[in-house]
């Protein structure tokens, strides 16, 4: 049975190997100019980016030029991005407040991010060296979340280790005082808001790009076909023959 | 939640008329059904010598429905063996809604299917019929003969190395009038058509007697 | 530290509330509310430290009389976090008046105020201690329908909510089928995606269990409404596909006629198993969906073999930390897909999870143990696996003997369910059942006033007494008493004595000196089969009667004598015999049944075997048999044969 059967297999193998199909480059072209991409999706795509990356003159001046209305009030992404930039300077108190005020929904049903938040605020407190503060603030606001999941406890735990250093660079979470750590917080603010702002998480062009990548690795399989490699310029590359 | 019973071994519920099945069902039979015992012999000569074992065969679960039989078969003076031997079996029956004549598994190809249900006198009316069409336009539903597989699934009272293989399967035509069970044993590496014959028995009362469970 | 600064504890802010409400103006009001609410949201002890000072009922008070609209939207917004997650939290607001202020709010002019009102409204109706709201007053109605005819997202969410919390039975249903509310909220799914779900939900509610309304949901539009619910099978947020497959499944067990092919209900399926990864309510309620759609569908079942569902789901049980409400709802899915395919319960006895349902059986929750048995119950309709002992070693039986004392009586009717299968056991001893105090247990329990207790206690007894030893059998008709049984074979509920009875046909089987029991304190159980073969009006019971008479006709020449004496009465009675009814029925089963009777009686020579004969002859029974020589069921016709035969080697010799 099993010798049967990998010589099916390296036959299979064989015929695939042999009938790879090869399209040159200007059959290529000719299929890629036979798929009709609407302008307007095209300018849809650009506007989803520019929207839920916050870049807000950017899509009022893209709105204007290109005709493409937004699919979220512009005046929301503004305060989105006041919430993320009081993140990203340490000021979560103010990030929390303004969360607060653009729907209050939003910390109330979400507690991980409310623990990450409260958190980054026990880490900028670290930063700037309120030890007892710190600690009163962990005991008071952080240890009760811990007590409702442990995960959060496992995570604060880590977060207090770093008062244990005088040295915080020797401390093994000494990433926590990175400003990466911000930037992760105030993006999963950022996440949180446009979800409730029923708007995707994400852009959706990156997901795009990945697709196409999978999609050409799926079909290396069976064809020899323009490549392209360089996602930047997207410039199509002759077929190695 | 409501208590939905699947599976009633008294022989008050194994009636298989279900309007909604394309097929009828192969008939019930008294003699056929849970807590039945069966004694006789299973023929097992080969080139070197001739050997019969005894057989007792109880069936232990029965539904018509999904053409399946269940029960255990113990084979008494196996030769190096201390104990009788007993084994687990489950059962297709060939109703043509669930199972047909031909077996699509167990290394058994259609022609040792034909080969094999042809050594029982009662296929020999089917006979054209299966070659056919498969039997598919066969009523099996009143007739007084029921075939089916039976196949071992785990030895019950001994382990793996008991120098016995479970590896093959039974045909075995069974006789609605006398409860007389008859099978041939298929297993490309043991000795072919080894014969099972089987009758009904009382265990030694005055009468034919009845048990039953009900599943829930 | 800014929470605990001078002024800003909960007892100070309390203060100030109070100092604020009492002339400090608005402007004060505004800042304290504010306060409140940036300390509670998200946090539940701050919420509780308020609700023990008061604050719930002044803050309530202060959006009731305040005009100033950012004082409004802070109120309302502190109350809305106060009825989150904690249930104290929603009493207080409840108590305190709260919906009819929020509700008032939502006619204010300004849209910001208007928001604040409706999420407020929203967080107190997500709970279940909100007041149910009467649909079917006019009044009721004719708000809830302009509601969810508004412009403003939220309020749209607030009625979909509403509906969703209030809407349970057929009157309401169909109330607001009536009253345009499934039409608009099937239009409402080409909204936001919060939206979608929030409609979802309420639709979920209006058509649950309701084939009229399902029906005319699926007809909206003609089909529009059930293709957008399709296409949000396919939804990028997790919790809108869960709530997409509820509406779809409550639709196809509406009408068979908008039951979907076998390919969406696989994807369905698929879908379903996938969520189980997420975490929180979606991955919770998922395994209650599923649970759903394969109730009852076989077909469904074997696709879950062929896709893997089994597997992936015990992939889940044994990589996450399993929430309590999650297990409940996977068990119950294992429970169903093992209730009807033995190719799934081999699948799931090969999954290893047989630990956690052991520790499931021991569970604090009634429901995971209920849902536990359930799944015993069925992974032990396999005769495979009850053969092999899998299921009745002490490991199982013991917990489930300890669960007939539970407290909760579903948990009992449960544990029952599981005992009455895996006591078949098949093997003779019986041990772990007698020894664990299972037999003294179904024995108390058949003797419940409750009959679904009664009967399936018997039911289990009867599993028992199957192909039991002598010992066995013994120790089993001591604890149950020859004079319970007798009552229980004339039990007021029919199912129930035919399990009695089914009882003694396994007690006699095998073991001739049982008859002596069916004749014990003066006939006490015999007499009471008598009586209900003579009077029984279900088939069911006189075959079950007769095949226990065939039991006892198979034992020594007194028993067979007995026999005769019932089926033949002695004295010129003129009456037709039972037996001949029987042979005469239309039953088949009963027939033959009545026939193994007469061939047990007949069955071998004996040194009254000839009067015997000569006694069922007179009686008109040996006419009645020949006249079924060609009985149209097989079965009958080749026991009919056997039956004249062993009458008919006797004919010959009488003179």
């Amino acid at each position: 049975m099993s010798h049967f059967s990998t010589l099916r297999i390296l036959d299979l193998i064989q015929t695939m190997a042999t009938s790879k199909k090869v399209i040159t480059r200007e059959e290529w072209e000719r299929k890629l100019r036979d798929v009709k991409i609407r302008k307007q999706d095209m300018n849809k795509l650009v506007m989803n980016f520019l929207v839920t990356e916050g870049f807000v003159e950017a899509a009022d001046k893209f709105r204007i030029e290109s005709g493409t209305e937004p699919d979220i009030d512009l005046a929301t992404i503004t305060d989105r991005m006041a919430v993320k930039k009081a993140v990203q300077s340490g000021d979560v108190l103010d990030a929390i407040e303004k969360v607060n005020d653009l729907n209050p929904e939003i910390l109330d049903t979400n507690p991980q991010l409310y623990f990450h938040l409260q958190q980054q605020r026990l880490i900028e407190l670290i930063r700037v060296g309120k030890v007892e503060e710190a600690l009163e603030f962990a005991q008071e606001e952080l240890a009760p979340r811990g007590e409702e999941n442990q995960c959060f406890l496992d995570e604060l735990e880590r977060t207090v280790a770093l008062l244990a250093f005088e040295d915080v660079k020797n401390c093994p979470y000494g990433e926590l005082l990175d400003l990466s750590q911000r930037l992760k917080t105030a993006s999963e603010v950022n996440a949180a808001i446009l979800t409730s702002q029923s708007h995707e998480k994400e852009p959706k062009l990156p997901s795009l790009l990945k697709m196409l990548i999978w999609a050409q690795n799926q079909l290396d399989e069976k064809a020899v076909y323009p490549h392209i490699t360089d996602l930047v310029k997207a410039t199509l590359e002759d077929p190695a023959i | 939640m409501p208590v939905r019973v699947v599976e009633n071994s008294a022989p008050s519920q194994v009636s298989g008329e279900d309007a909604s099945h394309q097929h009828a069902l192969p008939p019930a039979c008294s003699l056929l059904c849970v807590g039945r015992a069966f004694s006789g012999t299973q023929n097992v000569s080969s080139f070197q010598k001739d050997e019969a074992w005894r057989v007792n065969v109880r069936i232990q679960g029965c539904d018509l429905g999904h053409g399946y039989l269940c029960g255990t078969m113990e084979a008494l003076n196996v030769p190096l063996a201390d104990t009788p031997v007993v084994t687990f079996w489950e059962g297709e029956i060939v109703d043509m809604k669930n199972y047909t004549f031909y077996t699509g598994k167990w290394e058994a190809t259609p022609e040792n299917d034909i080969k094999h249900w042809s050594k029982f006198p009662a296929f020999s009316s089917l006979s054209s019929q299966v070659e056919a069409d498969g039997g598919k336009s066969l009523d099996l539903s009143n007739y007084p003969y029921i075939f089916m597989r039976w196949k071992e699934q785990y030895f019950v009272n001994v382990g793996t190395d008991c120098g016995l293989t479970i590896a093959g399967f039974y045909y075995v035509c069974f006789s609605c009038s006398d409860g007389s069970v008859n099978g041939f044993y298929y297993d490309p590496n043991s000795s072919p058509f080894q014969k099972l014959e089987l009758k009904s028995t009382n265990e030694g009362r005055l009468g034919f007697t009845f048990s039953s469970y009900q599943l829930q | 530290m800014p929470s605990t600064a001078a002024g800003s504890r909960p007892e100070d802010l309390t203060a100030r509330l109070d100092r604020a409400a009492a002339g400090e103006g608005e402007e004060a009001l505004l800042t304290v509310l504010r306060e409140v609410k940036n300390q509670i949201i998200g946090n539940k002890t701050k919420k509780l430290v308020y609700l023990h000072l008061g604050a719930v009922p002044r803050i309530v008070a202060a959006l009731a009389s305040a005009r100033d609209p950012a004082v409004i939207v802070q109120a309302a917004a502190a109350i809305g976090s106060f009825a989150c997650g904690v249930e104290d939290g929603v009493r207080a607001v409840i108590d305190a008046g709260a919906v009819p202020c929020l509700i008032a709010v939502l006619s204010h002019a300004n849209d910001k105020v208007v928001d604040a009102g409706a999420r407020s409204l929203r967080m107190i109706f997500q709970s279940k201690l909100a007041p149910k709201y009467d649909f079917l007053k006019d009044k009721n109605m004719k708000f809830l329908i302009s509601l969810l005819n508004s412009d403003n997202d939220n309020v749209i969410e607030l009625a979909a909510s509403i509906v969703a919390h209030s809407c349970e039975i057929n009157a309401e249903q169909k109330a607001l089928c009536d009253a345009g509310a499934l039409q608009r909220l099937a239009n409402l799914l080409e909204g936001s995606s919060n939206q979608k779900d929030a409609c979802l939900d309420s639709i979920a509610a209006i058509i649950r269990k309701n084939s009229e309304v399902g029906m005319h949901f699926a007809s909206i539009g003609t089909g529009k409404a059930l293709n957008s619910i399709v296409k949000l099978l396919k939804d990028r947020n997790p919790r809108t596909r869960l709530l997409a497959c509820v509406c779809a499944i409550s639709i196809g067990h509406a009408s068979p006629y908008y039951v979907q092919d076998l390919q969406t209900r696989t994807k369905m399926m698929l879908i379903l198993v996938e969520l189980l990864e997420e975490s929180g309510r979606v991955g919770d309620d998922a395994p209650f969906a599923l649970s759903e759609l394969i109730l009852d569908d076989e077909e469904l079942h074997k696709q879950a073999i062929s896709v893997n569902v089994v597997e992936n789901i015990c992939d889940c049980l044994h990589k996450y930390l399993i929430q309590p409400r999650r297990l409940h709802g996977i068990l119950l899915v294992f429970a169903e897909l093992c209730s009807r395919l033995e190719e799934c319960r081999c699948l799931l006895m090969s999954q290893q999870v047989l630990d956690t349902l052991v520790n499931a059986l021991k569970h604090d929750c009634p429901d995971i143990r209920a849902a536990a048995c359930t799944c015993i119950r069925s992974l032990s309709r396999s005769v495979k696996n009850l053969s092999a002992g899998h299921l009745s070693s002490e490991r199982f039986v013991v917990p489930l003997v300890h669960l007939l004392h539970d407290t909760s009586i579903s948990v009992q009717v449960a544990a029952l369910g599981a005992i009455c299968n895996v006591a078949v056991d098949f093997a003779a001893k019986k041990s772990v059942f007698i020894q664990s105090g299972c037999v003294k247990q179904l024995v108390q329990l058949s003797k419940s006033m409750d009959s679904r207790l009664r009967l399936k206690a018997i039911s289990a007894l009867r599993n028992l007494m199957f192909l039991a030893d002598t010992f066995a059998k013994e120790s089993i008709i001591r604890e149950l008493t020859i004079s319970t049984l007798a009552s229980l074979i004339c039990d007021s509920e029919t199912d129930i004595q035919h399990q009695a009875l089914a009882l003694v046909t396994n007690l006699v089987d095998g073991y001739v000196d049982a008859a002596e029991h069916i004749f014990a304190d003066d006939g006490l159980i015999i007499n009471a089969v008598v009586r209900q073969l003579h009077s029984a009006s279900s088939a069911e019971i006189c075959i079950q009667g007769m095949l226990l008479l065939s039991n006892i006709a198979a034992g020594v020449e007194s028993h067979k004598e007995a026999v005769m004496s019932y089926l033949v009465s002695s004295r010129d009675d003129k009456s037709i015999p039972f037996i001949i009814r029987f042979l005469q029925n239309k039953d088949s089963l009963l027939r033959t049944a009545a026939v193994w009777c007469i061939i047990n009686l007949t069955y071998q020579d004996g040194p009254d075997l000839s009067t015997r004969i000569a006694r069922l002859r007179g009686a008109g029974i040996v006419s009645q048999i020949k006249t079924m020589i060609n009985d149209p069921c097989l079965d009958t016709k080749y026991r009919v044969r056997t039956a004249l035969e062993q009458c008919m080697t006797f004919e010959d010799n009488i003179p």
